[in-house]
């Protein structure tokens, strides 16, 4: 147990070295999330629809278009050098290279996802007030739930003719909780309802993160197997 | 099985499945009650349900077959579950034209969330990704596993569709809330629901062996070139 967290954590920490130096995902998922918040403001009526209406939606298909950008480029380095052999070859289980990956892109995109929160609100003037807690928790889970599937079928998508752009075909369909249970959740926090009306919605957020983390690792094997 | 008959089977039993949806068609038009408030157009539903039926068996199967073959390897699970994969976007398909034009007359609009339609869309959406992903990889044996995983993930992310989509219309509610296949059914609306119940499975049952021995000819055809190649 010790030795596989010890396998994950190589693996993660080598990832976040490489990001952290470069930079080059956190600064161009950064910046398309600005702005795609400055041109929803022209995109949109202010008149007829006030910022707390829709607030919520814009804010999770900015993180979804963000995340697929980010999660995209997850095998991009290591497939230009061949380094991914490499990895594939060194006695760690599949598993363990999945959840690395995995976690490496959930700290890359709940970056980015605490972002467009912060930028929508100081763009719109959407008041939170005590629910930020909860509202980043919200946000984490969807994080978690986006990238398990999407690590998962990045390196399915990569192996194909199409690449990236076959990945929001694979992906969308399977993410339709996740839009449904963040909106919903984030948009009784933007109107300032009590926690407890989200609740559910939560729960269901955190049972299908849990579901997705699972079946990324199992099945991650027979992706990658040659 | 031999490959003769499973061909052989495939080709009763699509033939009887068509006999039978004949027979469907024509209690649907002449035999069936009109429903009171919908009229003649409630009758769509007897293509509409037992298409939606066929089509969750099918990708069921799909998805069953998919599981299997990553545990056993063995090429035939493989072609199982590509041919119900592909009965299934077909069936889908039929749900899909026949739901709007229900839905038009019934509630007035082409598209509503409903549930089990939006459940649907997204279904053939995910198997639509099932196809390509096979298509689209270079190395067929690469393609069949990758087109696994897709077919299992979707399977599992149902439920969770499911229960979003309905949680999602809970707080939308429709002013018109028509329920096609409630327990009040009448008697011979059961009765021609439940036989076209049978011909779209019978018939589904019989396209996709045909649709697997042709696989298998496929398969036998891309050996024997590959020998005379050599």
């Amino acid at each position: 147990m010790r030795n596989y967290l010890k396998q994950v954590g190589t693996i993660l920490w080598k990832d976040l070295l490489v990001e952290f130096r470069t930079r080059e995902r956190l600064i161009t998922m950064g910046a398309f999330v600005v702005l795609v918040a400055i041109l929803f403001n022209y995109a949109t009526d202010w008149v007829r629809v006030s910022p707390e209406d829709i607030a919520s939606g814009l804010v999770w298909m900015t993180i979804m278009f963000a995340g697929l950008l980010g999660v995209g480029r997850t095998f991009h380095l290591e497939a230009e050098d061949g380094a991914f052999q490499g990895i594939l070859l060194s006695p760690v289980p599949k598993d363990a290279i999945f959840l690395a990956k995995a976690l490496a892109n959930f700290v890359f995109l709940y970056i980015v996802a605490l972002l467009v929160v912060a930028v929508f609100i100081f763009f719109f003037g959407l008041e939170v007030g005590s629910n930020f807690g909860m509202l980043t928790i919200v946000i984490g889970l969807g994080v978690l739930a986006f990238v398990a599937l999407g690590t998962l079928f990045t390196a399915v998508s990569t192996g194909t003719r199409m690449g990236d752009t076959l990945l929001p075909v694979l992906i969308f369909p399977l993410l339709a909780p996740v839009v449904i249970y963040g909106t919903t959740a984030t948009s009784q926090f933007f109107s300032g309802r009590p926690v407890t009306e989200a609740e559910g919605s939560i729960r269901m957020l955190a049972a299908f993160a849990l579901m997705a983390f699972f079946l990324g690792s199992w099945l991650f094997r027979f992706v990658v197997e040659d | 099985m031999s490959s003769k008959k499973i061909l052989l089977t495939g080709t009763v039993l699509a033939m009887i499945g068509l006999i039978w949806l004949g027979a469907v068609y024509w209690m649907s038009f002449f035999w069936v009650s009109t429903e009171v408030t919908q009229g003649i157009a409630q009758r769509i539903m007897y293509v509409h349900v037992p298409a939606a039926w066929t089509s969750f068996l099918a990708f069921g199967l799909a998805a069953l077959f998919s599981a299997v073959y990553l545990w056993l390897r063995d090429e035939r699970l493989d072609r199982a579950a590509v041919s119900a994969a592909e009965g299934g976007m077909v069936f889908a398909t039929i749900m899909l034209i026949t739901g709007p034009l229900w839905g038009k007359i019934a509630w007035g609009t082409y598209w509503t969330w409903e549930p089990r339609l939006t459940l649907t869309l997204l279904l053939w959406f995910i198997f639509l990704g099932y196809f390509l992903v096979r298509s689209s990889t270079e190395n067929p044996e690469k393609g069949k596993r990758h087109a696994a995983v897709v077919a299992i993930v979707g399977a599992l992310d149902i439920p969770f569709i499911h229960l979003s989509v309905i949680w999602f219309r809970s707080l939308h509610p429709e002013p018109v809330v028509i329920k096609p296949e409630g327990p009040t059914l009448p008697g011979d609306m059961l009765t021609t629901l439940l036989m076209s119940l049978g011909a779209f499975t019978v018939l589904f049952l019989g396209l996709f062996l045909l649709r697997y021995s042709l696989e298998n000819l496929r398969s036998e055809l891309d050996t024997r070139s590959r020998h005379t190649s050599v």
